[in-house]
């Protein structure tokens, strides 16, 4: 094989596989990124809740990172995550809650939930984070148990 | 193989246009225990039956996030292909000191997982549960008595390049304290040593040839003492017992051959 055959091959390999970069790019482009909304709301001296709308996955984890740091400022003893609005949850976004946990327990926080529907009940306790998060019907009653 | 999965349910007309939530399909049922009705031909159904699932907040060494990557460079195939693919496979590409085995519906919400490892020459029978499958991407969780305590996602995206990257990322800590004494000696080591495997499996079933990366981070650095009673279930310890007590069993049936 000549030099010049040989540098056409090897021009044409490299525009096939330019070609793949460009159909995977475009299928990128085409893919959900983090697609989650979380408020902060602080509602007393001692509890922040954080109201989680959408999906939580593992692009959630800046948003939800971000949400903590703004919820624990101060002396907060709880934070509360409002599940109302969850609503796509893989088991990416169960590791990003084991996450929070533990920098929530560093803190000597507590990490309370409501809101969850009886399918992410189900995950919390197949998953066995309902030993360590507690888990209550309404906002009132997980405020009350966080200041408690 | 066990329990029914939700994609088995039969997501039927008579069903209402429900509210259930888009990943409903794809998580497991909950099961106070693991009941195995049926076992895989090889595997041995030691430390699985009847054994709770447990967590990454359950055990007790120190929790450990660990990422492995590879880079599926030059080939076209999409992240769904490369679960497929992988979910398809799972045991071939392991490597043969960790054996795994699948049911017959193979790497499903659900389904049961028999392993059959060796540790420093013993043998670890043991298994994980399949708790979640989408697309692109399953997570197994690990029993009562496995030597981690959590769980392990193996999954697929495109990276900014437009590379597809396989990736296994296991949020787990040592199950026990004997367990975590090995992972501090040897056996984080040996369990790196499987997942780069893998992953140079899977990449070398697409013909590619990249390194494994992997990214490791102590989520939780504390030891959690009181868990120190899941020495009991210790899969190590009981799969060594099944062992000297069948080879016993062999050696007393051979002598009472030879007597008769």
């Amino acid at each position: 094989m000549g030099a010049e055959e040989l540098h056409g091959s090897l021009h044409a390999l490299r525009g096939e596989f330019e070609g793949v970069r460009l159909i995977n790019r475009e299928r990128r482009e085409d893919m959900p990124q983090a697609q989650v909304k979380m408020d902060v709301r602080k509602v007393n001296d001692d509890v922040s809740v954080i109201d989680v709308k959408g999906e939580l996955t593992a692009f959630a984890e800046g948003v939800l990172m971000d949400a903590y740091n703004q919820a624990s400022d101060g002396k907060v003893h709880a934070i509360v995550l409002n599940f109302e609005g969850l609503e796509y949850m893989n088991s990416s976004g169960i590791g990003l809650l084991v996450t929070l946990l533990i920098r929530v327990n560093r803190e000597k926080q507590r990490l309370l939930t409501y809101g969850l529907s009886e399918h992410y009940r189900n995950i919390f306790q197949i998953t066995r984070l309902d030993d360590a998060i507690g888990i209550y019907d309404s906002e009132e009653e997980a405020v009350r148990a966080g200041a408690a | 193989m066990t329990d029914q999965t939700p994609q088995s349910e039969g997501r039927g007309e008579e069903r209402q246009p429900s509210r259930e939530p888009r990943d409903a399909a794809f998580w497991a049922q909950r099961v106070e225990r693991l009941e195995v009705s049926d076992v895989p031909a090889g595997a041995a159904n030691v430390n699985v039956q009847g054994r709770r699932e447990v967590g990454a907040l359950q055990g007790f060494g120190q929790l450990w996030q660990k990422t492995y990557r590879v880079h599926l460079a030059g080939v076209e195939v999409t992240p769904e292909e490369a679960v497929r693919i992988w979910k398809e496979r799972f045991p071939e590409f392991q490597p043969p000191n960790s054996r795994f085995y699948p049911s017959m519906a193979g790497v499903a919400p659900g389904e049961v997982l028999f392993i059959s490892a060796s540790v420093g020459g013993m043998p670890v029978y043991t298994g994980v549960r399949v708790i979640y499958a989408d697309d692109e991407s399953f997570t197994v969780m690990t029993p009562e008595g496995h030597p981690e305590s959590g769980w392990n996602t193996f999954s697929a995206y495109t990276d900014e390049d437009g590379t597809t990257v396989a990736q296994i990322q296991s949020l787990a800590r040592a199950n026990d304290p004997v367990y975590e004494i090995g992972f501090r000696i040897m056996g984080a080591t040996e369990q790196e040593r499987i997942w780069t495997h893998v992953l140079k499996s899977l990449a070398a079933h697409f013909g590619v040839n990249e390194p494994v990366t992997m990214e490791k981070v102590c989520v939780d650095p504390k030891l959690q003492w009181s868990q120190i009673k899941n020495l009991w279930h210790n899969a190590g310890a009981r799969s060594m017992l099944y062992t000297m007590v069948g080879a016993g069993r062999w050696m007393r049936g051979l002598m009472r051959r030879r007597g008769t």
